[in-house]
């Protein structure tokens, strides 16, 4: 697919990043590097709330005057309402400030086609588990701190329902209710297939979820430091539980992230 | 007009930069090195782009994940070889995020660096509570965290309640002019410990850049949550 061109124009791809875990930024820089390869901005940076570039400090490594900022976030919720705006000191979707033109994207989450790739990670990690055996379980952050946050999970669930393909689909949270550490209680079929709806193999996604699902000792290390990424399946509470990677590794994302500054050029016009 | 810059400084000799040594070998051509290894004749790793800075950043010599890019625990042995400016650009924003344009920002007097107490004001969820931070206990988290001999390379030019954070840190750790490797291996002789002299001190048509802190970052106000957590326990 191409692209309009934005030769004059910026675009500051945001990442939530860790103090904690190497891999949680990577997704965010491998995508910028794709998008800055095909030329279609002047420039092309990544900004995090928890690593460097900061939020605060992104802009002043921007020339441009009309700059494009992507969450690249799985949903809107405390980080995109709150935080990312409050770091760069916007006050909507377009702000004027210094002679410049931030534009404020929605996150990459609310793209159409994460239904497509949630999907496709699950049947790619799962290719031996026959579709009517199976329950899916997508797996969000979730949060007290803002009700949007689980929205986007349960509206993917929602949508693969509607495909028909899996006679149950469920949403599950690492922060509220129904929790992931429950989901055998929460599935019915003898194959369990549980996709993360993250942006990166991190520590959520890698680390944490795994220990919530039973699958993985608390000390495990980041993905970029071990040999295999998964041993799917795994034998557990009676089932065949098969973890996927995150959706946001996946190489279409690159093309989503400019969608979402083209979607975002057609609703400010 | 950052890489022209960039491009004409490197043109009048190398750029010292944190840990780096910058230098255009010839006309185009860019060279990027631990200045351990400046002058080195061991055999390095060759990088020929600037997405090879990604993967050296992630990890010190120990392996261990860095997350503050101003740890002053780059990893030695490797090279990059560019062939263009903007590559030269790319990689050191890899190393150093916005080190050259705050920089120049810096000169220019476009900066204005925010104070602690600011910083912390604007903080929500879980790091609001940041903002029962002491002065004294920022005073001493600076001290900590901040300090170039095994915390940050970094300059500060931020404030605590219209202060400079003094207390338990050199003149040096603000003031744009000095070398804050330098200032390392100096304490590193005062602690009598082994270490190579940097090449740099003993360079005089080498460059300075500084790594300029214009607010406390993130994992500085992590580490005033945990202190604050603490003392509230």
């Amino acid at each position: 697919m191409s692209y309009l061109s934005r030769e004059n124009s910026a675009l500051v791809l945001v990442g939530h990043g860790s103090t904690i875990n190497p891999d949680s930024s990577l997704p965010t820089f491998v995508h910028a590097n794709e998008i800055r390869a095909r030329r279609i901005f002047s420039e092309v940076h990544c900004a995090f709330w928890k690593e460097e570039p900061s939020l605060r400090e992104v802009l002043r490594m921007v020339e441009a005057q009309d700059v494009y900022i992507v969450p690249n976030f799985i949903s809107e919720g405390y980080f995109t309402a709150k935080v990312i705006p409050r770091e760069l000191e916007l006050n909507g979707p377009i702000t004027i400030k210094n002679h410049r033109t931030l534009k404020y994207c929605d996150p990459v989450g609310n793209d159409p086609r994460m239904t497509d790739l949630l999907l496709h990670r699950a049947a790619e990690v799962a290719c031996d588990a026959p579709p009517h055996d199976t329950s899916l379980v997508i797996v969000a952050h979730g949060t007290g701190l803002n009700e949007n946050s689980a929205v986007a999970a349960k509206r993917q669930v929602a949508a693969i329902r509607d495909r028909g393909i899996y006679p149950e689909v469920v949403a599950a949270f690492m922060e509220e209710p129904p929790e992931i550490s429950d989901w055998a209680n929460l599935t019915t079929q003898s194959h369990v297939v549980v996709v993360p709806f993250f942006i990166s193999d991190g520590l959520h996604s890698y680390q944490d979820i795994p220990v919530l699902l039973g699958i993985q000792n608390e000390n495990s290390a980041p993905a970029s430091q071990q040999e295999v990424f998964r041993h799917n399946p795994y034998a557990l509470r009676n089932r065949k539980l098969y973890y996927a990677g995150a959706i946001g590794t996946d190489p279409m994302m690159a093309d989503i992230i400019l969608d979402t500054v083209d979607r975002f050029d057609k609703q400010h016009d | 007009m950052i890489e022209q810059l960039l491009q004409e400084r490197l043109r009048s000799g190398p750029i010292h930069l944190g840990e780096l040594v910058v230098r255009e070998v010839e006309p185009g051509r860019f060279l990027i090195r631990h200045w351990k290894d400046d002058e080195s004749q061991r055999k390095l790793a060759v990088g020929i782009d600037a997405t090879a800075a990604l993967e050296i950043v992630r990890y010190d010599e120990q392996g261990n994940y860095r997350a503050l890019k101003g740890a002053p625990s780059l990893s030695t042995g490797w090279e990059l070889r560019l062939e263009s400016v903007s590559e030269v650009r790319q990689a050191i924003d890899y190393f150093y995020p916005g080190a050259f344009s705050t920089w120049l920002a810096f000169n220019r007097g476009e900066i204005t660096p925010v104070d602690l107490r600011q910083t912390l004001t604007r903080q929500t969820g879980m790091y609001r509570v940041t903002q029962r931070l002491t002065g004294l206990q920022a005073e001493e988290l600076a001290g900590r965290f901040c300090q170039s001999h095994s915390g940050c390379l970094r300059t500060i030019l931020w404030t605590i309640d219209g202060k400079a954070p003094e207390k338990y840190l050199p003149r040096s750790k603000f003031d744009p002019q000095a070398d804050q490797v330098a200032e390392r291996h100096q304490k590193h002789s005062e602690d009598g410990r082994e270490e190579d002299p940097p090449a740099r001190l003993s360079s005089p048509k080498s460059y300075h850049v500084p790594f300029l802190c214009v607010e406390a970052c993130n994992l500085f106000v992590a580490e005033a949550r945990k202190i604050v957590k603490v003392h509230s326990k």
